[in-house]
């Protein structure tokens, strides 16, 4: 009873102590709340996920339509096309479909089937359409618009999608049918590495919350010791001015979460139209889960009571009004560093995380937070034991250090977030790299010699060729190589009918593509080769029996099992050189029949393949758009993907976009903290800074003291950040089983810290400045 | 007109806090040397007048002469190079820098005029030890006692060898024995360094330091023995 009694009545304190209590309950509050919504928005992400995943897997083919024997005509039946492009930069997602019925099936999110020259869009590419900045974009998607997806066929709300109708797709010209929308929910196992990353980065993101909040239930702590020192006058005893202060704390945090809880609503309203790096969300998706939410309910509060229960410990509050902190006995060591040694123990007897086993995530999230927190607690004792030790200097950095060796616990406190942000990033990065090579393929794609690639089958040679003379017309396109393929036979029946027909691939390009693909010397148009592939005798025996010098090959590769039709002979001269295959910019290599354009004209090949790779002047504006455009001028379903040398697993890519978001968003917290902390000591100033104006204090000297008051203990925190960090790396390392790569990866957090350092003290310097003037002497 | 041999004039000043008059056509002058008692009841602008002197506040009219040079022309830098070089300062309640040693705090004035730490902090020991607190220099203000802490303030205004001292009611913080001692030390310590004394005061006890009285009512003052 008597708990709840001096609760309530530092409730009542904090409710009811005119324009100073409600201004320290507005700070704690602003604090609390903007922790709890990101506590909030991180309790959101599972469901945020589930929803993504639920819409994902309701547009997806259905099962049973993938199946060719059950997949068959109907009138709900449609034929389709992957028309996904990209454009500067950006993913466009989308289908050309035929309807094959009368009553088509329609794609969720799609009220009415898109009619022949007509295209559904999504509300995002709509207005990228309507838009000067979608110009290139609209020659693409020439299409006049009929509908708008709605939500429900959306990933998120900047998702670029279209689905166009059209009347001429075939199943010949590589439409595919479609039965039925929606799989079963997927699960896709996350790969063990990925867990144990994903578990780090949420430990990572969210103790610095953890601890910014138990910061922000400290804020305007001296103004509060100075009320309760009044109340020991009138008989209030220690504990119950502890628990006073610890009522006054949960009504910050009561109204704390109250801020938290309207700021997320609020922001749920707009993160639609927030896009980063992206990636957005619909606001429907942003919902907490019950328990995580509820967690959040008990545990702020509680916290709130505990930090300032144990707070108050350090703390004398005597009736006189005399404040003093009982720094003097000194902080001691070895518990601050049982905590961390702990959190490592846990992690080492947890061992290495086998390759396909289930990963067990509360031992290396328990460990990694014991490791996190116990640097924090690190903190002050390193802090107070380095300012103990530093003397001299000039008068700004004297003023800083005296400052600290009077009390560095704020200080401390204030730093204490960016050390475990910077730790557990430098842990982080340092697995990224450790296990990047795993997520990383090489593709052998060599994009100095072509950046794109386009690809276009089942289409007659005459097509194939315009398809080249069109990209080699484009604006921007430096070369082309292009090649018309086909696969072409051996001539009559195998003697066994078991064995299979002998079959290579005939490539028809001029001298200087052919050049691109093997090495053929000297080359005049006219000319025919036989590339033979490098080390591979086996092959190049398999090829020359179809490519036989002065005999005839089959050009119609369906002349063999397609019943009526016809044979289409063509002879390979006899003075065909055989060279060696190359690389093509793809990483492909090209063997079989090499032809000249005048030895074997493409136009009469009665099936083929277009393939373009592109080289584009990277000067030109919007060249590759231009490419992009003219590829599906030529056929709306025509691939054009871009070459890079390696490619990047996308759950792995799509981590460390989390990793991104949630570290952007930690250090700008751990920023505001530190600034509320530096404005706050500012203030208790006031008066000794007037004072020292009085003598003439310049304010650079003030400044710079400042400066390195805020420098000091950020240094520390660092020091100990990359100490920490890189020892918690190299055992979540070792747990993957992987050497560390990197070592010098702390460098750029620790110039962010740096830049936090700066930005801290540029915007006190207002409050620095307005502070020194002389109205603080006034007293009247 | 200038009083001859006067060392700080000013002549009908006049300052307003908003709606409030804080000064209405004050005028004020001391020699080098001498001890003046500024007095007057709370709220008659005699702080004001002190502000205005030493040229942390600038009057919105009149005129303030130091050594010749009129200070309420002197920009922002030039006023407080000047409060750094020639002037020195006890508050009621010290204003010590709290982090700072008695030491450090009493080395202050010297250490913002560039003068080394070491050299600084040797000649702010003697004051330290002139004022009878040599014991307490390694301590911080909130170890030491109210009189002490003022004797460091006294020490703090004097180390730089000032022209002037502003003493804004140096003893009112303090019983009547210590306030005494304080008084006593510092105006021996001004009078035989040649340094002029601004004292603000409404205790007739502390005036009595003085050398001349001035009283200050409703923002004017008046000049007890002669009419400035």
């Amino acid at each position: 009873m008597t708990w709840l009694r001096d609760l309530g009545l530092g409730i009542r304190f904090a409710a009811a102590g005119g324009r100073e209590g409600w201004a320290r309950t507005a700070l704690t509050a602003v604090g609390v709340g903007l922790g709890v919504a990101l506590l909030l928005v991180a309790s959101s992400v599972p469901h945020l996920l589930d929803e993504r995943s639920a819409r994902s897997d309701a547009r997806y083919e259905a099962t049973d339509s993938r199946n060719a024997d059950s997949a068959k005509k109907s009138d709900t039946s449609v034929l389709r096309i992957d028309a996904e492009t990209e454009y500067r930069g950006h993913t466009v997602g989308g289908f050309v479909m035929r309807a094959e019925g009368a009553h088509p099936l329609t794609p969720p999110g799609v009220a009415e089937f898109p009619a022949p020259g007509e295209m559904v869009v999504s509300p995002a590419l709509k207005e990228l359409l309507a838009s000067s900045e979608g110009k290139l974009l609209k020659e693409r998607l020439p299409y006049r618009i009929s509908g708008t997806i709605a939500d429900t066929g959306l990933l998120s709300p900047g998702e670029m999608y279209f689905y166009v109708g059209s009347d001429t797709l075939t199943q010949a010209g590589g439409g595919h049918r479609l039965t039925g929308y929606g799989v079963d929910p997927q699960d896709t196992a996350l790969s063990p590495v990925l867990v144990v990353l994903i578990i780090i980065i949420c430990v990572v993101l969210l103790v610095p919350v953890a601890i910014f909040i138990a910061t922000a239930v400290r804020f305007g702590g001296e103004r509060r010791d100075r009320r309760l020192a009044a109340l020991r006058l009138v008989g209030t005893d220690i504990r119950q001015t502890r628990r006073i202060a610890a009522g006054e704390a949960l009504f910050g945090s009561l109204v704390g979460l109250l801020v938290g809880g309207a700021l997320f609503l609020v922001g749920r309203r707009f993160v639609g139209s927030v896009e980063l790096w992206n990636h957005s969300a619909f606001p429907s998706d942003l919902a907490p889960a019950t328990w995580l939410a509820a967690l959040v309910v008990v545990a702020v509060p509680l916290s709130a009571v505990l930090v300032t229960l144990v707070a108050m410990r350090s703390v004398v509050i005597e009736p006189l009004g005399v404040v003093r902190h009982a720094g003097s006995r000194g902080r001691r060591l070895w518990w601050r560093l049982l905590v961390p040694v702990a959190g490592l123990a846990v992690l080492v007897s947890t061992g290495k995380v086998g390759q396909f086993e289930p990963v067990n995530p509360y031992p290396i999230a328990g460990g990694a937070v014991l490791v996190l927190f116990g640097l924090a607690l690190l903190l002050p004792w390193l802090v107070e034991a380095a300012v103990k030790r530093l003397r001299g200097g000039p008068l700004p950095w004297q003023l800083a250090i005296r400052r600290l060796q009077l009390n560095s616990g704020a200080a401390s406190r204030a730093v204490s977030g960016i050390t475990v942000a910077v730790a557990g990033a430098v842990a982080l990065q340092m697995m990224f790299a450790a296990v990047g090579d795993e997520f990383d393929e090489m593709t052998g794609q060599d994009p100095s010699r072509a950046q794109f690639h386009t690809f276009s089958e089942l289409v007659d040679g005459d097509a194939a060729a315009r398809t080249i003379e069109a990209f080699q017309a484009t604006k921007g396109v430096e070369t082309v190589i292009g090649t018309v393929e086909a696969y072409v036979l051996k001539p009559g029946k195998p003697k066994d009918p078991d064995d299979m027909q002998p079959v290579t691939s005939l490539t028809v390009g001029d001298c200087a593509t052919l050049r691109e693909l093997a090495d053929i010397g000297s080359c005049r148009d006219g000319d025919v080769f036989v590339a033979h592939p490098k080390n591979d005798k086996e092959q190049a025996d398999w090829i020359d029996q179809t490519a036989r010098k002065g005999k005839e090959v089959e050009l119609n590769s369906a002349f063999a099992d397609v019943p009526g039709a016809k044979s289409q002979l063509w002879t390979l001269p006899a003075d065909a050189r055989t060279v060696r295959a190359g690389l093509d910019p793809l990483g492909s290599e090209h063997w079989g029949i090499l032809a000249t354009v005048g030895a074997l004209d493409p136009r009469t090949l009665p099936s083929a393949q277009t393939i373009a790779q592109i080289r584009i002047d990277e000067s030109v504006p919007d060249a590759a758009e231009h490419v992009r455009n003219t590829a599906a001028r030529i056929d709306p379903g025509m691939r054009v993907a871009t070459l890079t040398s390696v490619t990047r697993d996308r759950q792995y890519a799509s981590v460390q976009t989390g990793l991104r978001l949630g570290a952007a968003a930690t250090l700008a917290l751990i920023a505001l903290s530190m600034l509320v902390n530096q404005l706050e000591q500012l203030r208790e100033r006031k008066r000794l800074l007037s004072v020292l104006v009085a003598f003439g204090t310049k304010r650079v000297t003030l400044g710079w003291s400042v400066l390195w008051q805020t420098a000091v203990p950020v240094v520390v925190g660092i020091l100990v950040a990359i100490v920490g960090g890189t020892g918690l790396g190299v055992v979540l390392t070792w747990m993957l089983d992987k050497p560390v790569t990197e070592w010098w990866l702390f460098l750029p957090l620790a110039g962010a810290g740096g830049g936090l350092i700066v930005a801290v003290t540029l915007l006190s310097l207002p409050l620095l400045w307005r502070l020194m003037r002389p109205d603080g002497l006034r007293t009247e | 007109m200038t009083p001859a041999g006067s060392l700080l004039v000013a002549q009908d000043l006049h300052k307003t806090y908003g709606s409030t008059p804080a000064l209405d056509g004050a005028s004020f002058s001391v020699h080098p040397g001498e001890v003046v008692a500024v007095m007057g009841p709370s709220g008659s602008g005699k702080s004001t007048l002190l502000h205005c002197l030493a040229g942390i506040v600038t009057p919105d009219a009149g005129t303030i002469t130091y050594g010749g040079r009129e200070i309420s022309a002197m920009s922002d830098a030039e006023r407080s190079a000047l409060r750094r070089t020639d002037f020195g300062f006890v508050f009621q309640f010290g204003q010590l820098v709290p982090e700072l040693t008695c030491l450090e705090n009493t080395a202050l004035p010297l250490r913002l005029n560039g003068v080394r730490r070491k050299d600084a902090e040797r000649t702010a020991r003697e004051w330290l030890e002139r004022l009878e607190i040599d014991g307490i220099a390694a301590q911080r203000p909130g170890e030491v006692s109210g009189g002490q802490g003022q004797r460091v303030a006294v020490a703090r205004a004097l180390v730089a060898s000032p022209k002037v001292v502003f003493a804004d009611e140096p003893t009112g913080a303090l019983d009547s024995l210590n306030g005494e001692r304080v008084m006593e030390l510092l105006t021996e310590s001004a009078r035989s360094a040649n340094t002029a004394v601004v004292l603000v005061t409404h205790e007739a006890r502390v005036a009595a330091y003085s050398d001349r009285d001035i009283v200050v009512r409703d923002g004017r003052a008046r000049d007890l023995e002669h009419a400035v």
